[in-house]
């Protein structure tokens, strides 16, 4: 009896020792933060001294047009590239699946590729490739689709288009794979009996293929929507520092520049944080009911 | 007969739009190695045959931007943080699936709810907490937080849960340790796993930059993506230079992807088993 005890302790201590290393890890770098930020968010930097001032930071927030400016930017990209990214995901793989037997791992593989550029070497490439004397309105201009240069890197608008080019030639390909596991997946018996009943293909998409799809769609739709929070790297390499004129300001961009680029003001940051996490909490709460909703039925 | 014409038309027309979309996907890795050997202007242009540029603008590379002292310090920060990403998720992956108990339940559950943080939140405390520690400017900086991951965790547990228990019940009986146990019965075994973890923490190291922005201030302790992104500052760009760190740049991960494609995928789909 005392021996199986000991037994039962010697398993109980090697189960504490394995998760110990993570624990202390995540306790230092991601507890600490979390809790040490509650502080944060009610003091006011000067240089380097703080002072306290309650909810003031979010009173600032909202008198703040760059930071307002700035989220909209996040909901416009949200609404404009993940349905524009979902949807060519979608098709391919959906025409990969069932369009062609021919060359289907070497256009797999062609479409997956942007994916293993970093969100760095994108914005690299992308802002030389749209420079106004550079590739692409060159070819444009040669076609005669286009009389002058597009401002692409300092017109408001396109360099709006330009951060949604970017993202969507990068993680298409990467949710279509995605699309592709699900596809897999789905009995094709299901189809035979559906070409047997005299259903046409456009029409076994939209009542077999997109709805056994939906958890996979929505799983892509909430990896997405928190990514679209964090866009930082794309504003700030290739259409600069949020530029022109914050035209593709991002919250997450914003926050870093407030606490490490122009001002220390940390407080601040902090606060705004806060309302990015929020945002984010609030739309995988959202989209998590409805995976979890499609589920039960 | 009109079927089987319908049928090859729309064949013809699904390989097209998948030829135009893989040409897209393409185009710019062709651009940025045939830009290697093209001087600054014709980069720019677009120009698709290749020039005779290539050695002065790998000498501009590795001399007057210090390509070498770049690419070795992101492979360091990056294999470093592998090695112990793996050790310390692995550990605890195995720990939380295999030697359940109420109180580390708990544990995990709290793990779990911080999934959804974004980085942006976090990164102000922990400089201030890097700053009183005197470790920024530091490559630790960069690979001490990134070692513990709540996602490879979550995504090694998914994994051992498909261990059978009674192996291990079995190496009790024959008076294994636990630590026995697990080095040399299930990690073995749990390669698949390890390599998809290992390829994730790679690509999330070498691909960071918000972090090591934030830590790292002097020349010669910045990795390639902060090489790049200052590089993107200047005033003038040597496009050929930087074709040629941004091919280097792209290599590892490519030459990972082509040589470990399922674990690659893996790596990325871990989370919708």
């Amino acid at each position: 009896m005392n021996k199986r005890g000991s037994y039962q302790r010697y398993l109980n201590r090697f189960g504490w020792f394995c998760v110990t290393p993570a624990t202390i890890l995540f306790t230092l770098f991601m507890l600490y933060p979390i809790l040490s930020s509650l502080y944060y968010v009610t003091r006011r930097w000067k240089g380097m001294s703080n002072t306290f001032i309650g909810l003031g930071n979010f009173v600032r927030m909202a008198h703040d047009k760059v930071f307002q400016g700035a989220l909209a930017n996040n909901f416009i990209f949200m609404v404009i590239q993940i349905p524009l990214m979902i949807f060519l995901a979608l098709m391919l793989a959906v025409l990969l699946n069932q369009g062609i037997r021919r060359f289907r791992g070497a256009l797999r593989l062609a479409i997956f590729l942007p994916a293993v550029t970093s969100l760095v070497v994108v914005s690299v490439l992308f802002r030389v490739l749209l420079q106004a004397n550079g590739l692409l309105n060159n070819v444009m201009l040669d076609a005669h689709l286009i009389s002058s240069p597009i401002g692409w890197l300092n017109d408001a608008f396109w360099a709006k288009v330009t951060i949604i080019l970017a993202i969507t030639w990068r993680w298409t390909g990467y949710n279509m794979v995605f699309f592709l596991v699900g596809l897999q997946s789905i009995d094709t018996e299901i189809y035979e009996a559906a070409e047997v009943d005299g259903a046409s293909k456009l029409r076994q998409l939209f009542t077999i293929t997109i709805p056994l799809l939906m958890p996979v769609i929505l799983f892509s739709l909430v990896t997405s929507t928190s990514g679209t929070m964090q866009l930082l790297e794309e504003p700030n390499i290739l259409t600069w520092q949020g530029g022109p004129a914050n035209a593709t300001m991002t919250a997450a961009l914003y926050i870093y520049r407030q606490a490490f680029f122009i001002n220390a003001d940390f407080g601040y940051a902090t606060a705004m944080s806060y309302v990015v996490v929020v945002i984010s909490g609030v739309f995988a709460i959202l989209q998590m009911r409805l995976l979890g909703e499609r589920k039960a039925k | 007969m009109s079927m089987v014409r319908k049928w090859t038309l729309g064949r013809a027309l699904a390989l097209l739009v998948l030829l135009g979309a893989a040409v897209i996907s393409v185009f710019p890795f062709i651009w940025m190695i045939v830009g290697m050997t093209l001087n600054p202007n014709d980069v720019l242009k677009g120009i698709l045959v290749p020039g005779r540029d290539f050695v002065s603008n790998w000498t501009k590379a590795t001399t007057s931007y210090n390509l070498p002292i770049f690419f070795f310090n992101s492979l360091k920060i990056a294999l470093l943080t592998v090695v112990f990403g793996l050790a310390v998720n692995g550990l605890a992956a195995y720990g939380f699936e295999k030697h359940q108990s109420k109180a580390r339940d708990k544990v995990f559950g709290v793990l779990m709810l911080t999934l959804i943080i974004p980085q942006i939140a976090l990164v102000i405390p922990m400089f201030r907490m890097f700053a009183f520690f005197k470790l920024l400017n530091t490559h630790a900086a960069i690979i001490l937080p990134s070692i513990m991951s709540v996602f490879i965790i979550f995504f090694m547990r998914q994994n051992f849960k498909m261990f059978p228990t009674e192996i291990m019940e079995a190496a009790r009986v024959d008076g294994a340790s636990e630590m026995g146990i697990f080095v040399r019965i299930v990690t073995p075994s749990m390669q698949a796993t390890y390599a998809s973890a290992a390829i994730y923490l790679f690509l999330g190291q070498w691909n960071s930059y918000l972090w090591p922005l934030i830590t790292i201030l002097s020349d010669a302790k910045k990795t390639l993506p902060l090489a790049m992104a200052s590089m993107m500052s200047a005033y003038t760009i040597e496009y050929g230079a930087l074709m040629v760190i941004v091919c280097i740049s792209v290599l590892p991960v490519l030459v990972l992807f082509l040589s470990m494609q399922k674990q690659f995928v893996a790596g990325l789909l871990g989370s919708v088993k």
